[in-house]
């Protein structure tokens, strides 16, 4: 479980988040909406160590994340999917999955989960000797999100993994979405600002504003709230 | 056909030092994505080390394994001291400090061993080889020369493709961040590459000191070729620098041999200007000029 505590981050003179409290379960998808500049980039660059923390805490399992670099909370089992994938174009499909099984796993047990991503995404293995560059919208988020999962992590971090994608395709990583959580007790945190595929799987929903959480709720209220909607997320 | 075939021979040992000094360019320029200007003056620094090992009545071979380790502790020192901290502000800072490098690190070895040429050892025979009842203008040292830098090149394809390091190197090049969000240790990295690089142009060094006019400025024309030979291959790839080099090599070889010596530097310039104007990216460039 993913439990954060007044976490504060400032850029200069921003105050992109200021004493944001929040709970992400394990086996759930906790998504986080607002509306651009929010602070959603923010905060999972916070939790994974890219931006550094001017106060507050933020633990995984009981472990402190805060003041680690990133290549050490990779190594506690936090994956983070950048925005925009962070797929390396110029690796083959298969680099790119050895890169993400290089740290966590074992030489010895890295092939077999390569393999088992290609198991979950067919169309990556008819790729992966091609370079990512080739690869089309919905199989690089299938190579991103295989990348983040293949060792097997504790906290999956997605920003905005819908963007830029077609609507079955967005259905489609929601479904696989609520399967990795529900099935391998996953806790994923999910920034979207396709607010509709968000709530569909998320068991709980937080709104940022302006660097404070407005709203922690349940989805189906978040979703029911017209003004909430209109204030925050704009729709 | 005598003149030529030799012109040709000297131009292909030649070439192949030059390809060593782009073969060390290129991993610089592939980890870190700025143009060492003091890869040469490594190499003679180190050279130097091998030098002063000889002297003192050590072998050829226990000074020539000690000089490229001394390269590897160099180049890492070199990233870790003077590049790591200008890293992120402006990328010509890190290349100025690398044109200081090498007036200082020759200014270094001019203090210590003097700055009058010398002769250096090479590793084998610079009799040139019998074919035939004629000799040719190619020893078995060219042919050392050659071999040892088809197997520099080999190595670094082999690790940059198939070993687990090598791909952490290319992860770290290519997407910094996204290499950090997977574990790799970024810095490292880059250390590593300077590392190799230095390795690279100590063996550069050792190759060039014998057919040279051996002292601490003995690596700058080399440099120049090298420079030339990495651009011409498009500053990334291996079997670029490795074919530039050659190029580079026969070009300069073959403007001395029926033109001239004095003219090899223009004819370099030459061969460089002709090639970037049909193909900016280089011969091996690809047009999309990323780092590969
Ligand atoms: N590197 C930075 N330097 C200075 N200010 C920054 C930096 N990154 C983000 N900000 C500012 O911090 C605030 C939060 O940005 P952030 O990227 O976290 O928002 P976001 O919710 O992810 O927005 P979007 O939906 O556009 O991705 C914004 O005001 C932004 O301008
Ligand atoms: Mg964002």
């Amino acid at each position: 479980m993913l439990q954060v505590d007044g976490l504060s981050v400032r850029y200069g003179a921003v105050e992109a988040l200021q004493g944001v409290s929040f709970q992400a379960r394990d086996g759930e998808v906790t998504a986080v909406l607002g509306a651009n500049g929010a602070g959603k980039t923010t905060l999972l660059r916070a939790l994974s160590g890219l931006v550094r923390c001017r106060a507050g805490s933020a633990t995984l399992d009981g472990t402190g994340l805060i003041g680690r670099q990133p290549e050490a909370i990779v190594r506690m089992g936090v994956a983070h999917v950048p925005e925009g994938r962070g797929v390396i174009p110029e690796l083959t499909v298969e680099e790119n999955l050895r890169l993400g099984a290089l740290v966590r796993l074992r030489r010895s047990e890295r092939r077999d989960a390569i393999d088992g991503i290609y198991d979950v995404f067919a169309p990556l293995r008819a790729r992966r000797r091609r370079p990512a560059s080739s690869l089309s919208g919905g199989e690089r988020q299938m190579l991103a999100i295989g990348r983040a999962i293949v060792a097997k992590p504790t906290l999956l971090l997605l920003d905005e993994p819908s963007l830029g994608l077609a609507p079955t395709v967005v259905a489609h990583t929601m479904e696989l979405l609520r399967t990795l959580s529900g099935r391998d007790g996953l806790s994923i945190v999910l920034v979207e600002q396709n607010v509709r595929s968000a709530l569909s799987v998320a068991s709980w929903a937080l709104v940022l504003n302006l660097g404070r959480i407005v709203v922690a709720d349940r989805p189906e209220r978040v979703n029911e709230d017209a003004d909430l909607r209109r204030h925050f997320l704009g729709f | 056909m005598g003149l030529f075939l030799n012109t040709v021979l000297n131009g292909v040992s030649e070439g192949m030092v030059f390809a060593a000094i782009a073969l060390g360019l290129v991993l610089v320029n592939r980890a870190t994505g700025i143009v060492n200007f003091s890869q040469g003056a490594m190499g003679m620094m180190t050279t130097f080390v091998a030098y002063s090992l000889l002297s003192g009545g050590i072998g050829y071979w226990p000074a020539f394994v000690v000089a490229l380790a001394a390269g590897f502790f160099l180049g890492a020192a070199v990233e870790l001291i003077f590049i790591r901290p200008l890293q992120g502000k402006s990328p010509l800072n890190p290349v100025i400090v690398t044109i200081g490098l090498l007036v200082v690190l020759e200014g270094i070895a001019g203090s210590i061993w003097g700055v009058t040429s010398r002769g250096f050892p090479p590793a084998f025979s610079q009799r040139g080889l019998r074919i035939g009842s004629t000799r040719v203008a190619f020893s078995t040292f060219d042919l050392f020369i050659v071999a040892a830098v088809i197997v520099l090149m080999a190595v670094m394809i082999a690790v940059f493709r198939w070993t687990d390091v090598g791909l952490r190197m290319r992860g770290a090049a290519f997407s910094p961040e996204v290499a950090r969000l997977l574990g790799v240790r970024v810095g490292r990295m880059f250390t590593l590459g300077w590392a190799l690089a230095a390795t690279a142009g100590a063996l550069a060094g050792l190759l060039a000191a014998p057919i040279s006019s051996f002292g601490p400025y003995y690596m700058d024309l080399n440099l120049v070729y090298g420079f030339t030979a990495a651009v011409l291959g498009g500053l990334l790839s291996p079997v670029g620098a490795l074919v530039g080099g050659l190029v580079t090599g026969l070009c300069i070889s073959l403007v001395g041999g029926y033109l001239g010596g004095n003219l090899e530097p223009l004819g370099a310039l030459a061969l460089l200007l002709a090639v970037l104007m049909a193909r900016p990216q280089g011969l091996f460039g690809s047009a999309k000029a990323r780092r590969i």
